[in-house]
């Protein structure tokens, strides 16, 4: 057995508690959205089950507005995700490159502002919503997640900052390029990974975040997704399992698909800052 | 050009400092402005009260309890976070057949959101139709099926459980950049001086790591602190009140209860808590190991050090 | 002159059709319903309402929003401190002396007819009226009732129970059965404090007593702890109940595997749909020294701050029409609260909601009193206490009572 093979044969050992843990949910998920609604209270519970019932997935589209609630969670995540790295990367650029009063402090309130949860915010943010008339707009989550997921945003940009050589800008401006040339053609092309990977973190946060969104959003047709799920579930009389559990998979779904480019990416960016 | 050096940063952290101070800032106050106020159950501010919110709460046990619980919470999530989230990242971080396979799975927990990997683990837990149980003891582990969420010790256990399940994609995420950024030649160095594998763990691994387990611990230490769902989907701080931390008396008292002034005041001295937390770490930890190292990072890790 | 006139002519002509087509709209008002979510029914069954009154009114708009009931209260909370309350909303009528108390709720005295008022059931208008006022009209009721398993009845040899001593006899002979639980026990989350009414005023106790203070510490509150400690401790109920919320004790009917439940009407048409071929009975609660049961209302409220009123009421007139009120009731399992649909012959014929119905005559509702849900969070944290061992039945009650008492005030 090659060295490679054994190695690969332990580590996998190793790591299946832990795996066999993570896929367990997604198993149980899956087996309740595909099972018929007569079989979700056999006793005693079983993982199989008699048919395949695909409808149930087209079934839940239907009833809950899924394609509507996809759709917002969509906007919500990719306009937070932009706005968050469209502040962050000036500002991780100068905490990276600068030196300047107040550096210290600025960093210290950053990460004060992870700090506070958002649901012993939320009645204060919900006012402060109220009086931009942005009650019940998606605009106001985008406003939201962008502010509380920048202070991680801006940390790990800058870390990612710190390992890409000054020399190569500086060697630039030497040659008489300017500032802003050396920013675009140089800096940023070799931070472009750094900016996928923080931008994938938010994008995910955005994504799944509940409480701000069930505070925020009032009508159905805005519902973002996790609030769209949630409310097939919450103190109900008749909970439709089948349908919830169906959701959720097909929420999950995209996420998954991201975290295997992430994951390449990852190795990628970080390499990066390995070659010195 | 030197006036243009200096306002050229502020310029750039403008923006970022404008939306946090607008979106974050003002709840904020306007927590700390209702906590000194009688409250009633709709928000409606009545009047000052100085300091009687606060007096209410340190003369509750409910909050002394939830207090010490949350301690335990975030403690033993934190911890089982760190001890499983290393070596994974470092078998992660090796190369092997199927890794990618293995990086993705690792990451699935983050696929979804809190509360619903919550409602997912509570449908499974159920006694005596979910399909844990019934997967136990078919396997024959089990020949009863065990009441997980019944009482609070085995609820709080399963829940921390959880809570270390859903941290650990961020922190290996974490934990692999840094290890993807070490410096092979250290390594390499040290083979040739006959070093195991334990030895450069110990002397090269561990210390070059440290400030990203440092970020690890506060960042988890905030976020753990704070988290709702997990508890509030398994048991809602039951059974009578024995799984209940801070955020979910908060909850009840907000949004049950109606007794915002309380709440208010629960929030600001968690806020208060964090934040004695991390000032506390950062000096004590932070700034010693700022002086031993020497690394692409040391400007971060001394910035915050830096008031 | 010609071309002037003739442009002249266009212009106003124009601006008549523009003014003309405008006007509709600047005279349309907008009613803010909010909806609290029974099932996935309920929001379709809304909206179908909404537009057959738009359509009948086309100068108002209504916009419904559907609200989970477990974040109802949350949401209906910083909509008030926020100043966006709608002008219309479902509230579970334990909230409504809270909301009056505010100032929030409307008193709609005025604004009922005696016709309209007369087409309510009064068992069901009573809760909504505090100090003499309206506050609120009822919109959704229903009666607890005893649900027996009649196939495990017959496997176990055993009676369907009409009071106390008979369900003991019978859960014994239910529990001696494989795999089976005798009587399902609430004891997680909402409701847990319901379960334990049902046997406190079978028994003769009461929530409050005369004078307002808390009626648990009185020997008929310990003799209904008593039975379900004794009940637990001898193997009749499901183990851990502390595990198990209101919806996984009726899951566990459901599949079978319990002989006698305490639930509400709208389990029926769920069994239809999950478990048809299980073989079920409804009977009125166990009598103890009374008979009772637990009579459950929600009310529609309108918002004192509303500034469109008297179009919200056009539409809540218009939303109790029989013909609506059938589908709702039907549709969600409810029983009636207006007389109307209370006459149709389903509800006498039917056995399953007849047997609901029947335990009206003497059913007893939750106090109307502030605090409700601090207070209701007591007993069910004592309850748990209790069916956990953490505290004797006598000391977890007069414990209760106490803390009760001093939330009262008394």
């Amino acid at each position: 057995m090659s060295q490679k093979l054994k190695k690969s044969l332990l580590y996998w050992l190793v790591l299946s508690p832990l795996v066999i843990v993570i896929l367990f949910p997604f198993a149980v998920m899956f087996v309740t959205a595909v099972r018929p609604r007569e079989e979700l209270f056999v006793y005693p519970p079983r993982w199989t089950f008699s048919e395949f019932r695909w409808d149930n997935f087209v079934d839940m589209w239907e009833k809950t507005n899924f394609g509507g609630a996809l759709f917002n969670s969509l906007y919500v995540s990719v306009a937070a995700t932009a706005l968050a790295l469209l502040l962050s990367i000036p500002a991780a650029y100068a905490l990276s490159r600068y030196r300047f009063h107040g550096k210290g402090v600025y960093r210290n309130f950053l990460l004060m502002t992870q700090m506070m949860s958002p649901i012993v915010l939320v009645l204060g943010l919900f006012r402060l919503m109220v009086q931009f008339g942005l009650v019940n707009n998606l605009n106001s989550l985008v406003l939201t997640y962008a502010a509380f997921n920048m202070a991680f945003t801006i940390w790990m940009l800058q870390s990612y900052f710190n390992t890409i050589p000054r020399e190569l800008e500086e060697a630039a401006w030497m040659d008489g390029a300017s500032h802003l040339v050396s920013l675009t053609k140089i800096f940023l092309p070799l931070a472009v990974p750094a900016m996928v990977v923080t931008g994938i973190f938010t994008f995910i946060n955005s994504w799944n975040e509940f409480v701000l969104a069930l505070t925020m959003i009032r009508s159905q047709d805005q519902y973002t997704l996790p609030v769209q799920i949630f409310s097939q579930v919450a103190g109900r009389y008749q909970v439709e399992w089948h349908h919830v559990m169906a959701g959720t998979v097909l929420a999950t779904v995209p996420v998954a698909i991201v975290f295997s480019w992430l994951q390449r990416y990852l190795i990628r960016g970080m390499a990066l800052g390995a070659v010195k | 050009m030197k006036s243009a050096l200096r306002s050229t940063p502020l310029l750039m952290i403008l923006p970022s400092l404008a939306l946090a101070m607008f979106i974050i800032g003002y709840p904020i106050v306007d927590l700390a402005w209702t906590s000194l106020q009688e409250v009633s159950r709709f928000g409606q501010l009545r009047g000052f009260t100085g300091f009687d919110n606060f007096a209410e709460v340190f003369t509750d046990q409910l909050f002394y309890d939830s207090l010490w619980r949350t301690v335990i919470w975030t403690v033993a999530v934190v911890g089982g976070t760190l001890l499983i989230s290393l070596p994974v990242a470092l078998i992660l971080n090796d190369d092997f057949i199927g890794r990618g396979v293995a990086r993705v799975i690792i990451m699935l927990p983050w696929a979804i959101s809190l509360t619903m990997t919550a409602v997912v683990w509570r449908w499974g837990l159920n006694g005596r139709a979910g399909l844990l149980n019934a997967t136990l003891m078919d396997l024959g582990i089990m020949s009863e099926p065990i009441e997980w969420l019944a009482t609070a010790p085995l609820a709080f256990t399963a829940e921390i459980l959880i809570g270390i399940l859903v941290s650990i994609p961020f922190t290996t995420t974490i934990f692999l950049g840094g290890l993807s950024s070490l410096p092979q030649d250290s390594y390499e160095a040290s083979m040739v001086d006959g070093a195991s594998w334990w030895d450069q763990f110990r002397f090269i691994t561990l210390p070059l790591m440290r400030p990203f387990i440092n970020i690890a611990i506060v960042l988890n230490v905030i976020y753990v602190f704070n988290s709702l769902p997990i508890i509030w989907v398994m048991t809602e701080g039951g059974p009578a009140n024995g799984t209940d931390i801070l955020v979910t008396y908060l909850y009840k008292l907000a949004f049950r209860f109606g007794q915002l002034g309380k709440a208010s005041a629960i929030s600001l001295i968690m806020f208060g808590v964090l934040l004695v937390f991390t000032i506390l770490y950062v000096v004590m930890v932070m700034r010693a190991e700022r002086d031993e190292s020497d690394l692409t990072d040391e400007q971060g890790a001394g910035d915050v050090a830096e008031a | 002159m010609k071309s002037l006139s003739w442009k002249a002519m266009a212009a106003s002509a124009l601006a008549i059709g523009v003014l003309g087509a405008m006007a509709p709209a600047q005279a349309q008002t907008k009613v803010d319903f909010t909806v609290a979510e029974y099932s996935s029914k309920t929001g379709p069954y809304f909206e179908e309402v909404a537009a057959a009154f738009e359509k009948a009114n086309p100068d108002i708009d209504i916009n419904i929003q559907v609200v989970p009931w477990d974040t109802l209260l949350q949401r209906l909370t910083t909509d008030i401190a926020g100043g966006t309350a709608p002008d219309i909303s479902i509230i579970g009528t334990r909230w409504l002396l809270d909301f009056a108390a505010q100032g929030v709720a409307e008193p709609v005295d005025a604004y009922l007819t005696p016709e309209f008022k007369s087409t309510f059931i009064d068992t069901f208008m009573a809760p909504s009226v505090i100090d003499g006022k309206i506050m609120g009209l009822p919109v959704a009721a229903s009666a607890r009732a005893m649900m027996i398993n009649m196939d495990l009845f017959e496997k176990a040899g055993a009676t369907p129970p009409t009071n106390w001593d008979e369900f003991y006899e019978a859960a014994k002979k239910l529990a001696a059965l494989p795999d089976t639980f005798a009587f399902g026990l609430q004891g997680k989350e909402i409701e847990t404090d319901a379960y334990y009414y049902y046997s406190l005023w079978t028994h003769g106790g009461d929530i409050l007593k005369a004078d307002g203070t808390s009626g648990l510490d009185t020997p008929e509150a310990l003799e209904a702890a008593n039975l379900y400690k004794k009940m637990l401790d001898e193997g009749l109920t499901q183990p851990s109940p502390t595990n198990y919320n209101r919806e996984e004790v009726f899951n566990l009917f459901k599949q079978g595997k319990v002989g006698m439940i305490f639930t509400f009407p709208m389990l029926i048409p769920q069994i239809k749909a999950e478990a048809p071929d299980l073989n079920y009975k409804i009977m009125p609660f166990p009598e103890g020294k009374a008979k009772a049961t637990y009579g459950v209302t929600d009310t529609l409220m309108m918002f004192a701050n509303s500034d469109v009123k008297e179009a919200a009421w056009k539409f809540i007139e218009f939303a109790y029409k029989d013909e609506y009120r059938t589908t709702f009731d039907h549709g969600e399992g409810f029983l009636p609260v207006t007389k109307g649909v209370a006459a149709e012959e389903y509800y006498s014929t039917d056995p399953d909601i007849a047997g609901f119905a029947a335990g009206l005559p003497y059913a007893k509702f939750a106090p109307t009193i502030a605090n409700w849900e601090e207070i209701a969070d007591v007993t069910v944290r004592t309850m748990q206490q209790i069916y956990l061992g953490q505290v004797t039945p006598e000391e977890g009650l007069k414990a209760a009572a106490a803390e009760i008492n001093g939330i009262r005030g008394k």
